[in-house]
């Protein structure tokens, strides 16, 4: 019993298991999970009264099962209620964990990356037994910029950020003639523009969660 | 040629429960939609194309539901089994989604000579270590201590930690045996190769010695050792034990890892070795629908489905574990089996896939590899 195959067979073999492992490693190093946390989100891009960009100002409300899970362990006075001064320390290590992953915002100034400082002026509330985390990411030098890209994305995915409906992104104190567009990533249109653009010409971002990223452009003639 | 029915039994049954899913998955898009308590359904997923796409959008989707069902079961028990159902199906996609646990036990299974009887045991045992973990973890921070998630997460984080070493740990310890393996059958010429690799393997070789049998009274022992040695043909020297491909169509009746089946090459200790490498980790999602059933008042729900979701995640290892075993024994057979050079292949195949083990507790120790994140917001 065993057929007797010629030993290059075996080599052949090999090389087969080879591909397999090679496969077995990719799968599991590609990070994508799959979204563990909802964030529906809405944010505002901040001018500085000579139109240049200060910072941006984020609303984030966490679903559900992670709105109870964050809760877990923390005191309050009133069951069914907590004040932002009772959720304070839980928005203190929020922010804290968040720096780890750049806050998940990524901007650019007509290309050029910019960087943002420790959020201010953060705190959480809890209404209808949803956390919402607000804070604000001021920009490390204001900027002014011709086209503004801010993109809000978890490049593993473990998160889901997705836009509110209602107000998604406003500009406060923009100059009269900046105009925001924003795209969502199930935008087929903006997916595609993504892979067409930015991985192949500016290199950067090939990224699976590139395909996650929320985009808002805003152009100031 | 006769050892491959039973892994095509256990392919069928793997496919078979995959379409079970799939039609429980439809029942359930049924169910959600006159669930009261559905509220709006979650926006279409992002476009990520292929099977990982699918995969990802399927856990998500009965992820989602889980937070809802078990609100509902606070007012409607029968959620209950929705809860349970939709654990199930999650935990099958789930660890068929990218993950280092499939990886790690495949590759094990394949550089130790495993048998497929074997994977299926470790599988679930290390799916249910799994569960157990994640249980016990929340059972402890959450129920009795009434901890931080803060607090809990940093013990995962220790938790995983502990769990990447110790799969390095295993992984050169595989290395260490099978690179013995493999050196001797580069360095011996090839007409001894086959004598050399039964002495490296002696502890096979025993399996076809009668007073091996002797040594047990089981009546299951004698299936199992007979696939044993059906599963190591490259010293096979013409022994034929056809009788034991009856009790080797046992596939999917376990009885549990008894003593015996955990003691295959290297003992029971490897075979704890890989269920506590591979299990000690708990699942992100167990822990986050854990800590969300305890705050409804039902823990013993989110426990229960725990388990169940375990139990999904175990059949899917148990279908890439078996492939895993197949893709081995295939080789085994097309390499020519004794003769020198198929040894030599063998013995590489296995070295590879040792270190393969090593690489995947190096990568994730260091951070090359991701594995899915711990829940610390």
């Amino acid at each position: 019993m065993g057929p007797r195959v010629r030993g290059d067979d075996g080599w052949r073999v090999l090389f087969g298991l080879l591909a397999l492992i090679a496969v077995a490693l990719a799968s599991a190093s590609s990070a994508a999970a799959h979204p563990h946390v909802w964030i529906t989100a809405k944010s505002q891009v901040m001018y500085a009264p000579d139109g240049s960009v200060s910072g941006v100002r984020h609303a984030w409300t966490f679903d559900d099962m992670f709105s109870t899970y964050a809760l877990q362990g923390i005191e309050q006075k009133t069951k069914g209620a907590y004040s932002r001064e009772e959720l304070a320390p839980l928005a203190q290590t929020n922010v804290e964990s968040l720096k780890e992953f750049s806050f998940f915002t990524f901007a650019r100034a007509d290309g050029t990356r910019q960087r943002f400082l420790e959020p201010v002026d953060y705190f959480l509330d809890y209404k209808n037994s949803l956390l919402t985390l607000h804070f604000t990411l001021p920009a490390k030098t204001p900027f002014r910029a011709k086209q503004l890209v801010l993109e809000v994305f978890d490049k593993t995915f473990f998160i889901d950020f997705q836009y509110a409906e209602k107000d998604p992104v406003t500009l406060v104190g923009a100059p009269a003639d900046c105009r925001m567009q924003f795209q969502r990533p199930n935008d087929g249109s903006a997916a595609a523009q993504k892979l067409g653009e930015q991985n192949f010409l500016s290199g950067e971002g090939g990224n699976f969660g590139m395909m996650f990223a929320n985009k808002i452009t805003v152009d100031c003639p | 040629m006769t050892s491959r029915t039973p892994f095509t039994r256990c392919l069928a049954i793997g496919v078979a429960a995959l379409a079970a899913i799939l039609l429980v998955d439809g029942a359930l898009h049924v169910l959600a939609a006159q669930n009261p308590f559905g509220g709006p359904r979650p926006a279409a997923e992002p476009q990520v194309g292929g099977i990982v796409g699918w995969l990802l959008a399927k856990q998500s989707e009965f992820y989602r539901e889980m937070s809802v069902t078990i609100r509902a079961a606070k007012s409607d028990g029968s959620a209950v089994w929705t809860l349970l159902a939709i654990s199930f199906a999650y935990g099958i996609f789930h660890a068929a989604g990218p993950g280092h646990g499939k990886a790690v036990i495949s590759s094990y299974l394949v550089a130790n000579r495993e048998t497929a009887r074997r994977g299926i045991v470790l599988s679930f045992a290390s799916a249910l270590l799994q569960a157990l973990v994640a249980v016990v973890l929340v059972g402890i921070c959450a129920w009795l201590l009434n901890a931080t998630a803060k607090t809990m997460c940093g013990a995962e984080r220790a938790i995983e930690i502990a769990s990447y070493v110790l799969i390095a740990a295993f992984g050169v310890r595989l290395v260490w045996t099978k690179g013995g393996g493999f050196i001797r059958a580069l360095q011996v010429k090839p007409v001894l190769v086959p004598a050399m690799a039964m002495a490296a393997v002696h502890h096979h070789v025993h399996n076809h010695a009668h007073s091996d049998h002797d040594r047990h009274d089981h009546v299951h022992d004698h299936g199992h050792h007979h696939r044993h040695a059906h599963a190591d043909h490259d010293h096979d020297q013409g022994h034929h034990h056809d009788h034991g491909h009856v009790h080797d169509e046992h596939c999917g009746h376990s009885h549990g890892p008894t003593p015996d089946q955990l003691a295959g090459p290297g003992g029971w200790r490897r075979g704890l070795g890989a269920i506590f490498a591979v299990g000690l980790r708990p699942c992100s999602g167990a822990i986050l629908v854990l800590v969300f059933a305890l705050a409804q008042g039902l823990f013993w729900a989110g426990i229960a489905a725990t388990f169940v979701m375990g139990l999904g995640t175990a059949i899917t290892v148990a279908t890439i574990a078996v492939l895993a075993v197949s893709a081995r024994g295939l080789a085994q057979r097309l390499s020519g089996g004794s003769d020198g050079r198929g040894t030599l292949v063998m013995r590489g195949i296995e070295f590879a896939a040792a270190g393969l083990v090593l690489l995947f507790g190096i990568g994730l120790l260091f951070g090359y590899l991701a594995a899915e994140r711990v829940t610390c917001l």
